[in-house]
Parts: C-alpha cells; sequence; structure tokens
C-alpha cells in the first residue's frame, strides 16, 4: 500500500505515521478482542506501547500497514491466550456453526442488535479467524489479509464466506424475531 | 505515545515478571518450610527423611531455574511484525505447552514429594486413621484437581496445533 523509507524515519514518525493512518482501525482491533471497557483500555494501551517499541526494529522487509496490524493483532492474540487461558472456552468456525443463536430474544434498534451480534461472534472466535474477520471489517483484501495472517488469499476467501454466511444466517433468524 | 505512558507500561511489565518469577520460588520455598516443620516438631527425623526434603528442595531449586528461564517478558519479540499471525499464534501455544509441562515437572514434582515426606513424617507420630483423613482428602483432592486440569490445559493446546497444522495444510492446496 505505502512504503515509508525506514533509514531516514525515526521509531517515533513511524509510530506517529501508523496512528495518523490506522489508529482508528487499532481501536476497533481492540474492541473486537475484548468487551470488558476497562480490560479493553488496557489492551489498547498494550498495542499502541508495542507498537511504539516494534518500530525500533522495523526494516521495511514488509509495508508499514501490515507490520502496524501484525504487531496489533499478536498483542491481542496474545492477550486472548493469556485470558482465556484454555482454548476449550473459544469455539472454531465449524463449531460456531453448530452454535444456537444467543441473542434470540433480544429486542432493539436494529442497527445495534446487528453490531452487538457481530462483536459477540467475533469475541467467540478463535486469534486466527478473528484476524481474518477484523481485516475484512477494516476493508483489507485477501492478499493483504493473508500477509497479515499467514493464510493463502484462498483460505482468507473460504473463511470470510463462512463467516459472512453465520453472520446472515443469525441476523435473518433475528430479524424473524424481531419482526 | 506519551513518555509517562511508556514509563507505565514499562513498569507494569517489570512488576508482571517479577510476579512471575516470585511464582517460581514457591515449590522451593514449600520444601524448606516443610522441612522446617517437620525439625521443629520432631527433631530427631530418620536420615532417609532428611535425604527426601533436601532432594525435594534441590530438585524444586533447580526447577525454579528452568521455569524461570522459559518466562515470558510479557514483551513482543523483536521482529514480531515480520511474523504472521499462523507463526506467531503457534509459537505462542508451544511456549505455553512447554511451561505447563515443565511446570509439572519442576515445579508440581517436587512440591508432591515434600507434602509426601510430610505426611510420612507425620504418619510415624500420630495414627493417620482416622484422625488425618481430612487431611489427605483434601491432599488427594487437591493433586487430582490439578493434574485433571493441567491436562485439559495440554488437551487443549495440544488440539490447538493441530488445528494449526490442518489450516497450513489447506493453505498449500
Amino acid at each position: 500500500m505505502e512504503s515509508i523509507p525506514t533509514e531516514r524515519t525515526s521509531p517515533g514518525e513511524l509510530y506517529t505515521a501508523a496512528i495518523e493512518q490506522w489508529g482508528g482501525a487499532l481501536e476497533r482491533l481492540a474492541a473486537a478482542y475484548e468487551a470488558d471497557r476497562e480490560k479493553r483500555r488496557d489492551l489498547s494501551q498494550d498495542i499502541h506501547f508495542q507498537l511504539w517499541r516494534s518500530f525500533h526494529h522495523y526494516d521495511g522487509r514488509c509495508s508499514l500497514r501490515t507490520w502496524t496490524y501484525r504487531v496489533a493483532h499478536h498483542v491481542a492474540a496474545s492477550h486472548v491466550i493469556r485470558e482465556k487461558r484454555v482454548f476449550s472456552a473459544l469455539v472454531s468456525l465449524e463449531e460456531i456453526e453448530a452454535l444456537p443463536d444467543e441473542g434470540k430474544g433480544q429486542i432493539g434498534v436494529e442497527q445495534n442488535l446487528t453490531l452487538t451480534k457481530l462483536a459477540i461472534l467475533i469475541q467467540q472466535l478463535k486469534p486466527l479467524d478473528r484476524q481474518v474477520i477484523v481485516c475484512w471489517l477494516e476493508g483489507i483484501d485477501a492478499e493483504s489479509t493473508g500477509e497479515i495472517t499467514g493464510l493463502s488469499p484462498g483460505n482468507v476467501a473460504v473463511r470470510v464466506n463462512r463467516i459472512k454466511n453465520i453472520l446472515a444466517r443469525r441476523f435473518r433468524q433475528g430479524g424473524s424475531y424481531a419482526g | 505515545m506519551s513518555s509517562i505512558l511508556i514509563q507505565q507500561k514499562t513498569h507494569q511489565l517489570r512488576a508482571q515478571k517479577r510476579q512471575r518469577v516470585f511464582a517460581c520460588f514457591v515449590a522451593p520455598g514449600l520444601a524448606v518450610f516443610s522441612y522446617v516443620f517437620c525439625l521443629k516438631l520432631y527433631p530427631p527425623l530418620q536420615q532417609a527423611v532428611h535425604y527426601l526434603f533436601v532432594f525435594s528442595f534441590a530438585w524444586s531449586a533447580a526447577g525454579a531455574y528452568f521455569l524461570k528461564r522459559g518466562l515470558s517478558s510479557g514483551e513482543l519479540p523483536e521482529a514480531a511484525g515480520l511474523s504472521t499471525g499462523l507463526e506467531f499464534c503457534r509459537g505462542e501455544i508451544k511456549r505455553q505447552l512447554s511451561y505447563l509441562r515443565r511446570a509439572l515437572l519442576w515445579s508440581f514434582g517436587p512440591i508432591l514429594l515434600a507434602i509426601g515426606t510430610l505426611v510420612l513424617v507425620l504418619a510415624t507420630r500420630f495414627p493417620l486413621f482416622p484422625v488425618g483423613i481430612p487431611f489427605l482428602t483434601v491432599v488427594v483432592v487437591w493433586i487430582a484437581a490439578y493434574v485433571f486440569i493441567r491436562a485439559r490445559q495440554q488437551r487443549d493446546l495440544e488440539r490447538e496445533l493441530d488445528e494449526l497444522s490442518e489450516v497450513e495444510k489447506a493453505n498449500s492446496i
């Protein structure tokens, strides 16, 4: 996407450039990984701190965006693994497809319901699937998502499609209840 | 990022690391405590009991070293931005799995030995049945629960590694 000449750019400048461009995305990323407000603030600070540290080692081998997203996702994945302790608390795409919709009885504004459902769904996913869906929601293409996550673009597309199908199915179910 | 926040985070990481290092010394501490407790209560201990306590302490002290060596500082590796999400998750899970295994061998093992020796000493002085039954029950339940929880965590992590391997396979198709 963009390439910043690293030899003449200080870590502080790289950090500032990254935050100017993707600061909002990093906040949304933290929200996708942590539901609790206090913990989310801590996670967000951790992401910023580790990102700031990481730019001392940035050598331009990947784009600034890829680096920023990778570091942020790594911090958030570490947080999930640490907080959940056991992976049994998280579900894979196969499991989530088979889960009943927990938000069926909720009544509220449709948009809020949609966002809530989306947040609940994302926060149940395992770190790798979260990375994929967060990148997709940020409008990052499959190839760049592949660079960040390590999945092939085909694998990314398959996962995004499955998540979209789960969401569509849940929202249809939710719609009939709201209506 | 403000310099105050950077300082705060640095202090926080150091404090977390100190706590984790301190936790590594629980087993040697327990071994020493059991030994001193037995010496105070029943000074003429059998030679074998001395050896068992000393071995338990040496084992847990070596364990503290090995556990401490594998502790994460809470900071990301320097080249974190060069590894993909898949590589990073695999590394984190492997690290956790290795820590769990080492904790069983180097921390839980010596604690069991120290407690076992303590029970042995108590058994030579008091009739364990029926007075010691509540204590023994608590110890057995604690051991069983610890082993069960750790085994479940290990299985979860191993399953997670298998899933990541499947994802990698799917990548190459």
